[in-house]
């Protein structure tokens, strides 16, 4: 089978611009979860969330008229390409596959509630034009020139996720050598409603894993990956960040915003994404998790886990708690915190974690990076409708 | 120009269809009649007062039809577009008469071009009347635009692999051949796959303020005309519409009734900037010319062609030179278009398959293509040949 390999890596997070950024930032353990600056919080069960700098969206390089999703995810992108060092006529073959969820909806939201509030039309409302999420798509290709198969994926929180599962099938089925695949979100007000309303974030900063967790925190970035058939890569001298060695996707077709109670999709994403990679639970040795912080996620994840590796078979930790949960994003940029890992032997750690959860019998790396040989680690990512999808990722060994 | 895939693709046939458009329900039985009637949806507009909006024409789903097709209890929970999506869906695995044992084994594939506008815009206005209590638990989660997969989903059992993809135009035809490249790679056995979009007051009102839809600001009369010289814009419908996929030796030693072979799946695209549509940029990365050298057939083996075109001049023009350049002289027989008839949403392109399924069982010979282009460049090519 094609082995599919990651050549480039671009990031925009809560930490700011660049993926070194981020890794510095994730190592470090430093929790970039703070009072919520974009949107009017007055009255929320919670008012905290990873918000991207606003004097890092200020070196983007990417024009402000654009919606603050796109901005991000050109960024990204553009930082993942120029890391790959794709001529032109690669990038015109290439792939992209955008996990996206919210679109431009924060700018919507500002032109539907100028709107409502007067009574007036507004002229905001050329910014309906990028609200959708497949303009993210529209966009990265037009200025990146991006000229393969193109499309854009919304499956809720495991968009990002999906999008790599998406790129290495294209590579693996022949469509293409070389995909750009990744996900974007920027903070909106329905998400953060939303989340609120239901009652999952926790007014602090969040606790995966802890006996007190009480919830999430929102958080917002993007994070692309180009992705390369090995012979591809090697043919024209490219550096590996790793290698994406299997993936797996699964429906709970249980609960619209539940996970099924025993795991059972989350279970069967991990099976088929090490049966695709044809290893085994001992061949790994870190779990990227979801790890939301909400207490039924982080449970239930928790059981899952247990069922595949046994009692403490794996490190496991949450970026989360660090960078909140970037909704669409989440899965690449995790994939991205994982591939770090690999690459560096320390794992990230799991802030704010002071107490693990009887329930969860693992070692969830609390507080501080810890050195660890990491050779072969996975990536959960779970969404609402019970999708789930688990990235196999390995170091790259030629 | 490709690779060669490293793993045998499988063969991939369509064994059932599941409607519910603005001109009826039901499975291939119902598509074959509304095809056969050729009779347009199109009316004005009826489930909301237009007022003066610059376009009063749609293609709209009887609420009494669409209230028959699911039970009580989901009619009460669900929302109106996910009601579309599950009855729909539900109909296409009935009428393939494919039981998915436990589920594991079976895909879900959605295209929508819009999602389910109608909560996000309810849950918003909760909030501006009635501030942080006017919020709702409930409505959230819809407006998260997989919801309908994620309904769907539960009610098929569908457990396999289930994607939700976002497009302007073709939403139904990039699910469609995502749901066959799950089944010829081996990801699932079988797959629901098509799209689903429904008529919302403020996104309609928005897109004929923005000049978007027909008339676009034009003089001519208002109506869905597509590749004709007077073509002024699209008209909006609604609905769902999905095929089943199977990996085509399962289906037959089932013994199911297969429409048509999926002879090739392919999707592309052109870099131009958003929300255009050049009629002079070509494609080099074409879908098209890939699906039909994959299959090894050239462009006189095409017996009939469905394409995109919905009375949008831009999109029309340009799927014209695209399949010019594509098919040369050989297949330069107009595409056949079914907006006119069910209006543009995102069911569409899954109406297009199923009707070239539907009239390729039908014919001695011939293969079809259905191919989708959309403002901003993204491009599909599905090939569809006779069952064997």
């Amino acid at each position: 089978m094609t082995r599919v390999v990651v050549t480039g890596l671009g990031v925009v997070s809560p930490y700011g611009a660049g993926a070194k950024t981020f890794w510095t930032g994730l190592s470090s353990g430093t929790c970039a979860i703070r009072p919520v600056s974009l949107i009017d919080t007055e009255g929320f069960r919670s008012r905290i969330a990873a918000e991207v700098p606003a004097e890092a969206m200020a070196t983007l390089g990417v024009s402000t008229r654009r919606a603050r999703a796109d901005r991000l995810a050109l960024a990204a992108a553009q930082e993942a390409l120029a890391d790959a060092a794709l001529t032109s006529r690669e990038r015109g073959r290439a792939a992209l596959v955008v996990g996206a969820v919210g679109g431009g909806m924060l700018e919507g939201e500002e032109w539907y509630w100028e709107e409502t509030r007067t009574g007036r039309p507004s002229p905001r409302i050329k910014s309906l034009r990028s609200i959708l999420p497949f303009t993210h798509a529209e966009t990265l290709g037009w200025k990146l020139r991006l000229g393969g198969p193109r499309e854009t994926v919304v499956m809720a929180c495991a968009s990002g996720a999906a999008a790599i599962a998406l790129g290495a099938e294209m590579i693996r089925d022949g469509v293409t050598p070389i995909a750009v695949v990744g996900g974007v979100d920027a903070l909106t007000r329905i998400c953060f409603m939303g989340f609120n309303a239901l009652k999952l974030l926790d007014p602090e900063p969040c606790r995966p894993f802890d006996r007190q967790r009480r919830g999430m925190s929102i958080g917002e970035a993007a994070a692309f990956l180009v992705l390369e058939d090995v012979a591809h890569g090697q043919a024209r001298g490219a550096r590996v960040h790793g290698e994406v060695l299997g993936a797996g996707t699964t429906t709970d077709a249980h609960h619209v915003t539940s996970p099924h109670p025993e795991g059972d999709g989350m279970v069967r994403a991990m099976e088929l994404a090490l049966a695709e990679a044809g290893v085994t639970p001992r061949d790994v040795q870190y779990v990227n998790a979801h790890g939301t912080g909400t207490v039924q996620n982080d449970r239930i994840e928790a059981l899952a886990l247990r069922r595949v590796f046994g009692e403490g078979g794996v490190l496991v930790s949450s970026s989360k708690s660090l960078v909140g949960h970037t909704m669409a994003a989440a899965g690449s940029l995790e994939a991205a915190a994982t591939l770090f890992a690999i690459q560096n032997g320390l794992v990230p750690p799991t802030a704010n974690l002071h107490e693990t959860d009887p329930e969860v019998p693992f070692d969830c790396v609390p507080r501080l990076a810890r050195p660890a040989p990491v050779e072969c680690a996975l990536s959960n990512s779970f969404g609402f409708g019970g999708q789930n999808v688990t990235l196999v990722l390995r170091r790259f060994a030629g | 120009m490709h690779q060669e895939p490293q793993h045998a693709l499988r063969r991939v046939v369509v064994t059932g269809i599941g409607t519910v458009n603005a001109l009826g329900a039901g499975g291939a039985a119902a598509l074959a009649a509304a095809l056969a009637d050729g009779r347009s949806a199109i009316a004005p507009v009826r489930s909301f007062d237009a007022g003066d909006s610059p376009s009063k024409l749609a293609a709209e789903v009887d609420e009494a039809r669409l209230a028959g097709l699911v039970d009580g209890d989901a009619a009460r929970r669900l929302s109106r577009i996910c009601r579309l999506a599950v009855a729909a869906s539900g109909q296409a695995l009935a009428d393939a008469r494919l039981d998915p044992g436990d589920g594991a084994r079976l895909g879900l594939a959605i295209g929508t071009e819009h999602g389910d506008f109608r909560s996000s815009e309810a849950f918003a206005a909760g909030y501006l009347r009635r501030g942080v209590g006017g919020l709702s638990p409930m409505i959230f989660p819809n407006t998260v635009m997989n919801s309908m997969g994620a309904v769907a989903a539960i009610a098929l059992r569908a457990r396999g692999p289930t994607i939700t993809v976002n497009q302007a135009t073709i939403a139904g035809d990039l699910a469609v051949a995502h749901g066959a490249a799950m089944v010829a790679g081996g990801r699932a056995d079988a797959v629901v796959a098509g799209g689903v979009d429904e008529l919302c007051a403020p996104v309609y009102r928005r897109l004929a303020e923005m000049r978007v839809l027909s008339p676009m600001g034009t003089a001519s009369p208002e109506g869905c005309r597509p590749f004709a010289p007077d073509h002024n814009g699209p008209v909006i419908g609604e609905g769902a519409t999905f095929v089943v996929l199977e990996e085509r030796e399962a289906a037959l030693a089932r013994g199911a009734a297969v429409h048509a072979e999926i002879l090739g799946a392919r999707w592309s695209s052109i870099p131009v900037a958003p929300h255009t549509a050049p009629a002079r940029r070509r494609d080099r990365g074409s879908a098209v010319s890939r699906v039909l050298g994959e299959a090894g057939l050239d462009a006189a083996a095409l017996a009939l062609c469905y394409g995109a075109g919905n009375g949008d001049p831009a999109v029309d023009d340009w799927e014209l030179a695209l399949l010019g350049a594509d098919l040369g002289a050989a297949g330069a027989a107009a595409p056949r278009s079914l907006a006119p008839l069910f209006g543009q949403h995102g069911g569409l392109g899954a109406l297009r398959v199923g009707a070239a399924a539907l009239a390729l069982s039908r014919a001695q010979c011939g293969a079809a293509l259905v191919h989708g282009i959309a403002r901003g460049g993204c491009r599909t090519a599905i090939l569809l040949g006779r069952a064997a």
